[in-house]
């Protein structure tokens, strides 16, 4: 169950690259219950005639600082005044929200894939996994070597990090998806399949992952960005088609199994 | 002074405060009872429900607007014998006041989908009749712009209930007291008013339309000013009951209404933000009474001064 903190205190806010920036917020009674996968729903301060919240993946944890850190992209005008929010300012948030990531019971090694700004909801999954000793290879992808971010912080957790770029300036040349499902082919041709996928980023990306991995017979997880307005199930805004109907993105969500979602 | 009496009477209706919710902004109330007693509002109006569910529009659905919010949903809903046999029992358990907000594309959908509420015993204490969603294709603000139609919906409607009947009306007309004074005729015991306004929002960049089925609903505070007005010509045209609905988000918001004439108040799109906000706007009328000696909250409705 989410809950409203509303003295949520920001401890360090800082531009990463292009328009994504870092925030990180004092949250003692919700940073405990944040599960991989899972977002805060935050209002804005001083943006009143804004009169929606919005939803950001909770990208880590410090459970010693009662720290929540989010990643987020400047897309409208709410980002855009989020970009001026000084650090001491208090924030009011409600969450943790949404259906975490589920690694199915008894997984060894396992494939993440981090799109752009997607690498962010996938960080506490990997974290969480390396240190339940699970084999983590992460691929993270981006349309520029300055648009990547997190390899180090991947890299530091211990798991198997690949890098591309669609412009070749860095690591692998090509789209994510490319160098993420040979990862997947030569690991099936080692006898060493994966066994499980989790795919955060752009819809043709999530699409495409969810089509080899099922092709290959790897379950897989994708976690859908939608626009939200209540981010508690009731207002219906953020629904998106799955085999089963019409589900919500923020309580039946974010993540869903990617073979339930109607591409 | 002693407590301020915050209970009012919708025409048989009896609500311990005059705050309820706007239909669809707040589904059954499952969702907003992790954060408030739901008991402790002076009714619950749960989301417009028709006979056989409804899947609701395309996306994208919602785009915030200046002071505002615009919604594009379509009624999404399960059916009423969802609602009969997962909601209402719940709702009850909880010992909230319920309004049921009905939602058809006909005359005869509407009567069903009360038929099957007052066959099935289910407990609730009123019917709000939908006649005012501007996003569904057939019926809905079909029927409630037009005095003859709406007042047919209402009509049907009334022979097979004896409970408080409620009409929804839709701004989105020339005249919206032509509209009161049909339902009114009708044998409405109670109208509330505002629906949203249509509305669109346009993405220069790419050129299109933000929500899939191009207009829809605004809601929010960039409304309120144009409910109120509504609200007071409806007052002075019509003597049944008014609930007024419109951007309301603090208890001075909802005195404003009552002062229009409203007798009771639905807080709508400032759940979204404030999932708490229904409290806070009881409090804050409560508030408002003891500062202006009000000991009973029904002095405030139509209490405009000149």
């Amino acid at each position: 169950m989410p809950v409203i903190q509303r003295d949520c205190t920001i401890v360090a806010h800082k531009h990463l690259t292009g328009d994504l920036w870092r925030l990180e917020l004092k949250a003692a009674y919700i940073a405990p219950l944040v599960k991989p996968g899972q977002f805060v729903h935050l209002r804005i301060p001083g943006f009143e005639q804004h009169i929606l919240r919005r939803p950001f993946s909770v990208y880590q944890v410090d459970v010693e600082k009662q720290a929540i850190c989010i990643i987020y992209r400047v897309v409208g005008k709410g980002t855009k005044h989020m970009t001026e929010l000084a650090v001491g300012t208090d924030v009011d948030l409600i969450g943790p929200t949404g259906r975490p990531w589920r690694i199915p019971e008894g997984a060894k090694k396992i494939l993440v894939i981090g799109a752009g700004v997607g690498a962010a909801p996938v960080y506490l999954l990997t974290e969480e996994a390396c240190a339940c000793g699970i084999d983590v290879s992460v691929v993270l992808g981006a349309q520029t070597h300055e648009e990547l971010i997190f390899e180090d912080e991947y890299r530091a957790l211990g798991a198997n990090v690949v890098c591309t770029t669609d412009d070749g300036s860095y690591g692998i040349a090509g789209f994510c998806t490319d160098a993420a499902k040979d990862l997947a082919l030569k690991a099936q041709d080692e006898g060493a399949p994966f066994e499980y996928c989790a795919v955060c980023g752009p819809l043709p990306v999530m699409r495409i992952t969810a089509g080899f991995t099922r092709d290959m017979g790897i379950p897989c997880e994708v976690s859908m960005e939608k626009r939200m307005a209540c981010g508690i199930g009731a207002c219906l805004s953020c629904v998106l088609d799955t085999i089963d109907g019409k589900k919500r993105a923020c309580v039946d969500g974010p993540v869903f199994d990617a073979n339930e979602v109607e591409w | 002074m002693d407590r301020v009496l915050l209970h009012v009477d919708i025409a048989g209706l009896h609500m311990k405060n005059p705050v309820t919710v706007g239909s669809g902004c707040f589904a059954a109330g499952r969702e907003y009872s992790a954060f408030i007693d739901l008991a402790a509002l002076g009714a619950v109006t749960t989301k417009g429900v028709s006979l056989h569910g409804w899947p609701g529009n395309e996306g994208i659905r919602i785009t915030e607007t200046p002071s505002g919010m615009l919604n594009s949903i379509g009624l999404q809903n399960p059916g009423v014998d969802h609602l009969i046999n997962e909601d209402l029992p719940w709702l009850a358990a909880k010992g909230a006041t319920v309004i049921v907000n009905v939602a058809g594309h006909s005359v005869d959908e509407y009567v069903k989908v009360i038929e099957r509420l007052e066959d099935s015993k289910a407990q609730l204490d009123a019917y709000e009749v939908n006649i005012s969603c501007p996003n569904v294709d057939e019926g809905a603000m079909s029927f409630g712009s037009d005095p003859k139609m709406a007042g047919e919906v209402i009509a049907a409607c009334r022979a097979v209930t004896d409970k408080t009947l409620i009409a929804k009306l839709t701004p989105n007309v020339t005249d919206i007291t032509v509209i009161a004074e049909a339902v009114e005729e009708a044998g409405a015991d109670a109208v509330s008013l505002i629906n949203s306004v249509i509305g669109m929002a346009i993405d220069a960049k790419t050129r299109r339309s933000v929500l899939a089925r191009g207009v829809g609903g605004l809601s929010g505070p960039a409304i309120k000013p144009i409910a109120l007005g509504m609200v007071w010509q409806c007052y002075k045209a019509i003597d049944i009951p008014i609930i007024g609905i419109g951007g309301i988000r603090t208890g001075i918001d909802a005195v404003e209404f009552l002062l229009a004439g409203a007798r009771a108040v639905a807080v709508g799109c400032a759940n979204f933000l404030e999932p708490t906000v229904t409290l806070e706007v009881i409090d804050g009328i409560e508030q408002y009474c003891i500062e202006q000696g009000v000991s009973d909250v029904n002095e405030l409705v139509g209490a405009l001064e000149w």
